[in-house]
């Protein structure tokens, strides 16, 4: 995949410069900030960039500035941030703005060098990759206001979060150790209990399950 | 090294001052004693026609205030005295009604004290010079020694007097025009809770700083860390993973390096431990320039004030470091049971800052020992910060 990343620390820069290419990905920029980021994609739109929420000058949100100015502008090109916490406001805005193509990774991630290269594969193919944790978060805020969520039964809560990180009903039946049909039954049952319609695509789904919990 | 601003105590100038400064003293009583006897019957005038309305009289007032005014002016110039004073027309004529017998009382000692030394010099003319002695008693030794006795006895309590003049206008100015006890506790109060405040500020920036070292330095390494080893473990040939893994062993050490520079930067253990002196050292040891430190404070001052001169030099020398373009620094310690003072000096470009983050934070934790904190930093150099710390 052509790749395009926005991270400050020289380091961490060069170090995922590195990983993509031995992966066999192509790394077309490498910046240091949201607006030379969103100038590189200007230039050339590649199938996904890889952004640090926190970058200069203020060290804040530059990074998920550029991710929505980018999702706004070019909606073909797959977003993937990177976040030093799980902000739930910012996994929330991301959801809201777009459908498919978006992945919110805690930046403590990256170490896990397969679960990364994972999500990013996913969301360069138009998916989505959301951070365990993130979605840990999300359900878990939810489950306290009593909303449906709280309907769910523990088995189904599991595959609604491994489901939430983007994964297919295949691999969610090997992540959980059960069969596909049985995976395809649960999601069922979720949709039921959300009031959710089943006519959507499957990154649809997920993403209308976290738009939900993030609303 | 440490300033201060007394008028210097004792001393034939400063007696020769206040001497001056009561002879002034005196004759102004005179002055504000008119004041008060006009100013007594506009009082009762304006008292018996106000309809109610108790008002001191404008004139009286412009002149309580304006003889007030001199009267601090004469304080100043004359006795030292110098603090802060709060007053209307109203305390002000209290001042004066109590400061003219004061007043007078100076001039009265100064004038037996000319008559005295008037006196003594006609006897000893008489005596020596022209033969004439007074009530024919001829200067036989013992005469000589019985009057001689008398009068340094006399020009001893003549100076006490007025020494004990000088002690009384002060109170009396303080009495009457300085801040009432509870003024002062108002304004103690404002300040602390100012400094109070800011301790807290400068708290919430310290923790900042450190959330950022920590992100910025030491967790991007562990996360490149951790993406060394995932490569290494990906790598298909072993010559490439071993050479990967050598690397994450790199990375591992500069982790742990970083690790060190920031629990040091969040507090330096060798200050509990070996004290300002020892941490001092360190941070000299451990800057990019080099750092001369002189050091001359008896005993271990209280931790806290330790902690805050120990942080005001790491800041500056890290600043001089960074952004002063100098080559080198100069660290002066200096302190008594009271107070210490510290200075740093470095010849770079100045045009430090005051109001800027670190050197802010600095002057909020001197404040909130009640300390001094001054930033002289002028374009072309060179930058002097000093902070005086009391202690206890």
């Amino acid at each position: 995949m052509r790749v395009m990343l926005a991270e400050d620390s020289t380091l961490l820069r060069e170090g995922l410069v590195r990983l993509l290419a031995e992966e066999g990905h192509r790394v077309e920029a490498a910046v240091g900030d949201g607006d030379a980021l969103i100038a590189a994609v200007a230039a050339g739109p590649p199938d996904v960039v890889v952004v640090d929420v926190r970058m200069p000058p203020s060290h804040t949100d530059e990074g998920l500035r550029a991710a929505l100015e980018i999702r706004r502008r070019w909606p073909d090109v797959g977003v993937l941030v990177l976040s030093q916490y799980v902000e739930k406001r910012y996994a929330a805005e991301l959801i809201i703005a777009d459908t498919a193509g978006v992945g919110y990774l805690l930046k403590d991630r990256v170490a896990q060098v397969d679960e990364f290269l994972d999500a990013l594969e996913r969301v360069g193919g138009g998916g989505a990759a959301f951070d365990p944790e993130v979605v840990r978060r999300l359900l878990a805020a939810h489950g306290a206001q009593g909303d449906p969520l709280a309907r769910l039964t523990p088995r189904e809560r599991d595959v609604l979060d491994t489901m939430a990180q983007g994964h297919t009903n295949a691999s969610i039946a090997a992540h959980l150790h059960i069969s596909q049909s049985a995976v395809e039954k649960h999601v069922n049952a979720i949709f039921d209990k959300l009031d959710l319609s089943h006519a959507t695509g499957y990154s649809r789904r997920v993403l209308a399950v976290l738009r939900y919990l993030g609303s | 090294m440490i300033a201060t601003f007394e008028v210097p105590r004792g001393g034939p100038r400063a007696a020769a001052r206040a001497a001056a400064g009561l002879l002034l003293g005196a004759v102004t009583a005179g002055a504000e004693l008119v004041l008060l006897a006009v100013a007594a019957v506009l009082m009762a005038y304006s008292m018996a026609f106000s309809r109610g309305r108790r008002k001191v009289p404008a004139a009286v007032a412009d002149g309580a205030e304006l003889l007030a005014e001199l009267e601090l002016w004469r304080l100043r110039a004359f006795l030292g005295e110098d603090r802060a004073v709060r007053y209307g027309p109203l305390k002000a004529l209290a001042y004066l009604v109590l400061r003219v017998p004061v007043g007078l009382l100076g001039g009265v000692i100064l004038l037996l004290l000319a008559y005295g030394a008037a006196a003594a010099v006609r006897l000893a003319v008489g005596w020596w010079i022209t033969g004439d002695h007074m009530d024919d008693i001829p200067p036989t030794w013992w005469i000589v020694l019985y009057t001689a006795v008398a009068g340094v006895v006399l020009l001893f309590l003549a100076v006490q007097g007025l020494v004990g003049v000088a002690a009384m206008e002060r109170s009396v100015a303080r009495r009457c025009l300085g801040p009432s006890p509870l003024e002062e506790y108002e304004r103690r109060i404002a300040q602390l809770s100012v400094t109070r405040a800011q301790v807290v500020d400068a708290v919430d920036d310290e923790r900042r700083r450190i959330e950022r070292d920590l992100h910025d330095g030491v967790q991007q390494r562990l996360v490149a860390l951790g993406m060394l080893i995932g490569r290494a473990r990906r790598a298909g040939d072993d010559e490439r993973a071993a050479e990967l893994l050598r690397q994450a062993h790199e990375e591992s050490q500069r982790a742990l390096a970083d690790l060190r520079e920031v629990t040091w930067r969040v507090y330096p253990a060798a200050l509990d431990g070996e004290g300002l002196r020892a941490a001092l050292e360190t941070v000299a040891e451990r800057s990019a320039l080099p750092v001369a430190i002189e050091y001359d404070v008896p005993g271990r001052p209280p931790h806290a004030v330790e902690t805050a001169a120990y942080f005001v030099v790491c800041e500056a020398v890290t600043n001089a470091a960074k952004h002063s373009g100098a080559a080198s620094v100069r660290v002066a310690v200096a302190g008594s049971a009271t107070m210490i003072g510290v200075r740093i000096e470095d010849d770079g470009g100045g045009g430090a800052d005051p109001g800027g983050g670190g050197l802010a934070g600095l002057a909020r934790r001197v404040a909130a020992l009640d300390g001094t904190f001054a930033v002289d930093s002028p374009r072309g150099g060179p930058t002097v910060i000093t902070a005086e710390l009391p202690c206890g």
